[in-house]
């Protein structure tokens, strides 16, 4: 087992809407990265995988707040620390991200080099504005980004270099941990191939020691990473490597969600998750039992009546239902 | 649809902007029935009566009489009585015949009247005074008498043939009637204007007239910018290019200079009410004609539309069915700010005496420039100008915080 | 420099165009409508010796001047060149004054009016909206709502209250010109003095006008800027706040100056109609006795001043737009 380098802990963060009501898009979440491994993250539009990755950051703003758990990044305990703290010594240096939007991620009215300027001297004022320019440039050259970017401005840039720009300027400071938001989910094949092969590298190169990856699209999720989580209603449902996840998943959510999947060897082209029938429940007032207990086809009606507890299988993974291994299994194969 | 509409009335903004609305235009169509007056007819003579009761004179001498002791209401008549000029002409007599300034309190009618009957002497003789202002101060005198008698009013009729005059009656101070039971009387509640119209009925009327010209310039202005927009959108290439050039033509001509120069040429007989909004309809279609396009735009190259495409819907087809539903929010939140920017044409139009001609209708626009014309505004008759802009405001406003309310509700990123 | 060049080439070009559009509609419009004026003035011609011979004498005067009786073409070619001159003929309603004189007195009055008032409205509004958006809370809650309501008020209400609350209640400001009637204009102090009291309440009225309208659009921008996706990746890069709220509040300020561009014609238009409320000696009024006058040869001419007078605002507003947003000599490079 190699070294820990991002570890969260029951993590909950809700958002408070302008009406006052709070939204648990995330709910007591616990996850552990090792060095040179990539978790990647699936599940329905809203599910909060979003606010997952945001919550990771240890930065919170309105609406997001911060309710309870710990975040800990490379055994350095950052929960309680001041914001402004957070702010200088973690954000972009410690752990970095690559926000969902890419595409407009990019303040539209400074050149590149600017904001990047702006990055480097907000942890370092005293930083001059050349020795930042040869920085970035370096930066961008060791990623195969052509150095004239930086005298551009973003709209300017076509829509993957305009992403690839963004994961330079994120991984300028030297992060630990990358968190990856669908980076390429608004790009056509070619770029999204190249950002790919950018992150890949990243890892690669050990420019980055670990790295969480969001996407839609089940077969990147597969060829990235090596860790799958997938979650439902602000909760992990179920956690393990990535091949067993995919091609036999436990949980009865992601057996929905990966339902079409049933040869490995033939590869996942072109394969998306499938639709489950029904709709999320509301995040306001989640079920006191099984989230999905409503849209579940094998529901007990045990489900509904009290909260469902993580079991664990084998040394890695875990998932979140009331049936054990064996009865899921069974209860797979009787429906076939 | 329904989902739609309950999420708008849950809108503050929308349901105070729309309760304001509603009430105006249940206000303008309820007020006739009770008030079924031509709003335009000449009651008054006379210019700008404020507002009040009006009981006939005539008809209060012949109704039942009642006694009542009210105790304050001699003074109450007095003060009514005697003028601010007659109030000064006395305290100049008595400062001259050597009352210290100190004694003579403007307020206090009744003290005024004693102090002048003890020390009024029409045959004194008053160093520095002329004889022209000794006549006033006599004048003045009879009069404080007349107002100051208790005695009562004789009342006589006269016979038609001899024209001898018997006493019918008489109308003691403690005489009073009930203002219901006069046959006549009226109740002007925004008094009357310049012309001696009834302003409340008027501007319920020329509420009504503004909003038809308000409506019918918006729904010119937003079919008009709706098809250039669908068309520059949808169609795009060269059609796209032309409409837009004029769009943009027209963004930067000012339209009210175009509105001003038609509504001039068209000639003071000509306008009417209609003819007016049509042509503020005509010349106010830019804004739609922009939104919808860049919403057509956006919304051309979507899934569902691509799909109709495909299965060989015609354009009308697709139009109807994939392109307006996605569109229908702007379109109505650009009606509606028409609606307001109608009104406030016509408005500034009428100012500049380009209004609809005065002898038909009113509408708030040609009110207003009554109102300014007879300088209401500078005489302090606040009844005949305020009243207008509160209702332009009210309308303006209330159309506003709909789109505003719409808006928050079609584009959440404006909500906090 | 060679981006900004064709930028502004590209304006210029426009504005020429629009020019030349506003230029005919103006001399067409009326010739097209029902009751045409001009044609008007050519029976006015005909009617012969039963009109007072001075009124005839005007109409022929205008008559031969832009060629009214010969086709239409011709009649525009020659108004052209007399526009060109600055002649537009002799006003019929103040006779024996030529048009361009009547417009020459007032239209330094409308420009000094209105572009100060138009320009302090939008700095003091903006600066209202991008502080609402950025503090929310009681100061949102209560300038909103007043802007709303303000700019939803026709700017002559704004100048009928104002006058009647400044001028004939507290009597602080005279209700009506541009300066003292018993003053002869000259560079004297009293004269000045009285240009200056009589210059506040238009001034004020047209300034909270632009406020009301101008406030909401920045609101509404900065926040729209605010909830963007580079404020939220830009925090997440752990720049500072102040900084971020300063690229927010510069960046929804260029759309505004756009916006400033595309409704200035509308600001003015109702300025205008301020400008009559006050009697103020502008264009305003200037257009009120063309119309009361029946006088279309100054109508005419002070709409098309107007209009030039938008268009050049318009112009200017892009140009410097286009010093200020950087992308354009960028975008325009390539
Ligand atoms: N600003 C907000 N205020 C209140 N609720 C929010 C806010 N943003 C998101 N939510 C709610 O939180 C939940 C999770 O949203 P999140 O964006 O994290 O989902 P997601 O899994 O990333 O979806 P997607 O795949 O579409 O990106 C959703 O139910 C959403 O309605
Ligand atoms: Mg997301």
């Amino acid at each position: 087992m190699g070294k820990v380098i991002l570890e969260v802990n029951e993590l909950t963060t809700k958002y408070i809407t302008r009406f006052g009501e709070d939204v648990y898009a995330v709910d007591h979440v616990s996850l552990k990265v090792e060095e040179g491994k990539s978790l990647g993250i699936a599940g329905e539009s809203g599910c909060g995988k979003s606010t997952l990755a945001l919550s990771l950051m240890g930065y919170y703003f309105p609406p997001l707040h911060y309710t309870s758990g710990e975040i800990i990044i490379d055994g350095h305990n950052i929960t309680g620390m001041k914001p402004d703290d957070v702010r200088k010594s973690i954000l972009g240096t410690e752990i970095a991200y690559i926000p969902q939007a890419a595409m407009n991620a990019l303040n539209p009215t400074q050149k590149v080099i600017n904001i990047i300027e702006d990055v480097v001297q907000a942890h370092d004022p005293s930083k001059k504005k050349k020795d930042i320019y040869d920085l970035a440039r370096a930066g961008f050259e060791k990623l195969g980004l052509p150095a004239d970017v930086l005298q551009r401005y973003p709209v300017e840039l076509s829509g993957g270099m305009k992403q690839r720009t963004v994961i330079a300027i994120s991984v300028i400071l030297g992060p630990k941990v990358l968190i990856a938001d669908e980076p390429s989910s608004a790009l056509d094949v070619t770029s999204q191939k190249m950002v790919i092969k950018m992150l890949r590298n990243l890892m690669d190169n050990g420019m980055i020691k670990a790295m969480i990856f969001i996407t839609h699209e089940l077969p990147l999720l597969y060829n990235v990473t090596t860790d799958i989580m997938v979650m439902y209603a602000g909760q992990i449902v179920e956690k393990g490597a990535a091949k067993e996840t995919v091609f036999d998943p436990l949980h009865p959510y992601a057996k929905g969600l990966m339902g079409s999947i049933i040869v490995p060897e033939a590869g996942l082209r072109g394969v998306k998750l499938t639709a489950i029938p029904g709709v999320p429940p509301n995040l306001k007032k989640p079920p006191s039992g099984c989230r999905f207990a409503e849209r579940c086809k094998y529901v007990h009606p045990e489900c509904k009546a009290s909260s469902v507890g993580v079991t664990t299988v084998g040394d890695n993974r875990t998932y979140r239902c009331i049936l054990s291994e064996k009865e899921l299994r069974e209860v797979y194969k009787n429906a076939n | 649809m329904k989902h739609t509409l309950q999420q708008i009335f849950r809108s503050p903004n929308f349901v105070i902007g729309f309760a304001i609305f509603m009430a105006l235009i249940l206000f303008v169509f309820i007020y006739p029935l009770v008030v079924p007056d031509a709003p335009l007819a000449i009651i008054a003579q006379g210019t700008f009566f404020p507002p009040g009761t009006y009981v006939s004179v005539y008809d209060s001498l012949g109704s039942t009489q009642y006694t009542l002791n009210l105790q304050n209401a001699s003074a109450a008549r007095i003060g009514s009585k005697v003028s601010d000029t007659d109030k000064a002409a006395i305290k100049d007599y008595l400062v001259l015949v050597g009352v210290p300034e100190g004694q003579i309190d403007l307020t206090d009618t009744q003290k005024l009247l004693e102090q002048w009957k003890t020390n009024y002497d029409p045959n004194k003789n008053i160093s520095g005074v002329t004889n022209a202002k000794r006549n006033q101060f006599i004048r003045l005198n009879t009069s404080l008498q007349n107002a100051n008698s208790d005695q009562g009013i004789v009342l006589a009729s006269q016979d038609p043939t001899s024209g001898a005059l018997t006493q019918t009656g008489t109308v003691k101070l403690t005489d009073y009637v009930d203002i219901n039971q006069i046959a006549s009387a009226k109740v002007l509640p925004l008094g009357t204007d310049n012309f001696g119209r009834d302003v409340l009925t008027e501007l319920v009327s020329a509420t009504k007239v503004s909003l038809q010209i308000g409506f019918v310039a918006g729904l010119i202005a937003t079919l008009i910018g709706l098809t250039l927009g669908l068309l520059a959108g949808y169609i795009g290439g060269m059609l796209d290019d032309i409409i837009m050039f004029i769009t943009n033509l027209f963004t930067v001509i000012p339209s009210f200079v175009l509105l001003i120069l038609i509504s001039f040429s068209i000639g003071q007989d000509q306008r009417g009410a209609v003819t007016i909004a049509v042509v503020i309809g005509f010349t106010s279609w830019v804004w739609t004609a922009r939104a919808v396009r860049s919403q057509v735009i956006s919304l051309r190259n979507r899934d569902h539309v691509n799909l109709s495409k495909l299965s060989g819907h015609s354009i009308v087809h697709i139009i109807l069915s994939d392109i307006l539903p996605y569109i229908a929010s702007y379109v109505v939140m650009a009606f509606i700010l028409q609606i307001s920017s109608g009104i406030l044409a016509e408005a500034g139009l009428s100012i500049l005496g380009l209004g609809p001609r005065t002898t038909d209708v009113p509408t708030l626009g040609l009110m207003m420039n009554w109102a300014m014309i007879y300088q209401a505004h500078i005489l302090g008759k606040w009844w005949a100008y305020f009243p207008i802009l509160l209702d332009i405001a009210l309308i303006t406003f209330s159309l506003n915080l709909m789109n505003t309310g719409l808006d928050q509700v079609f584009n959440p990123a404006l909500r906090d | 420099m060679k981006g900004y060049r064709r930028y502004f080439l590209n304006k210029l070009a426009w504005f020429l165009v629009t020019l030349i559009v506003g230029f005919l509609l103006n001399f067409i419009l009326p010739r097209m409508m029902p009751g045409d004026p001009v044609a008007l003035i050519v029976s006015h011609m005909a009617q012969g010796q039963s009109n007072a011979s001075g009124v005839q004498a005007i109409y022929q005067q205008y008559a031969e001047l832009f060629g009214t009786n010969q086709p239409m073409y011709v009649q525009f070619f020659i108004y052209l060149k007399n526009v060109a001159r600055g002649d537009f003929g002799f006003s019929f309603s103040q006779y024996p004054r030529s048009v361009a004189d009547v417009l020459s007195a007032s239209i330094w009055w409308t420009i000094c009016l209105q572009f100060p008032a138009i320009i302090v409205g939008w700095l003091v509004g903006n600066t209202l909206g991008a502080l609402a958006a950025y503090l929310k809370g009681g100061f949102d809650k209560v300038l909103m709502p007043l802007s709303i309501f303000i700019s939803n008020l026709p700017a002559f209400g704004m100048a009928v209250i104002l006058m009647v609350i400044f001028g004939v209640n507290l009597k602080w400001f005279p209700t009506s010109g541009g300066y003292g009637f018993d003053l002869i204009p000259t560079l004297s102090l009293q004269f000045m003095w009285s240009v200056i009291v009589h210059y506040q309440l238009p001034f004020w009225s047209i300034v909270l006008i632009a406020i009301g309208g101008q406030a909401i659009g920045m609101r509404s921008m900065s926040i729209y800027e605010l909830n963007a996706d580079y404020v939220k990746y830009s925090r997440f890069l752990g720049i500072k706040d102040n900084k971020i709220v300063m690229y927010v509040f510069r960046n929804a300020m260029l759309p505004q100056i756009t916006g400033l561009a595309l409704s200035v014609g509308t600001m003015v238009g109702g300025a205008l109609v301020a400008e009559i409320v006050f009697s103020y000696p502008g264009l305003g009024s200037t257009l009120l006795n063309a119309v009361m006058g029946q006088d279309y040869p100054l109508l005419s001419a002070a709409t098309l001043i107007v209009t030039l007078m938008v268009l050049t605002a318009n112009f200017a507003i892009e140009i410097i737009y286009g010093f200020i947003d950087p992308r354009i000599k960028a975008a325009q490079a390539d």
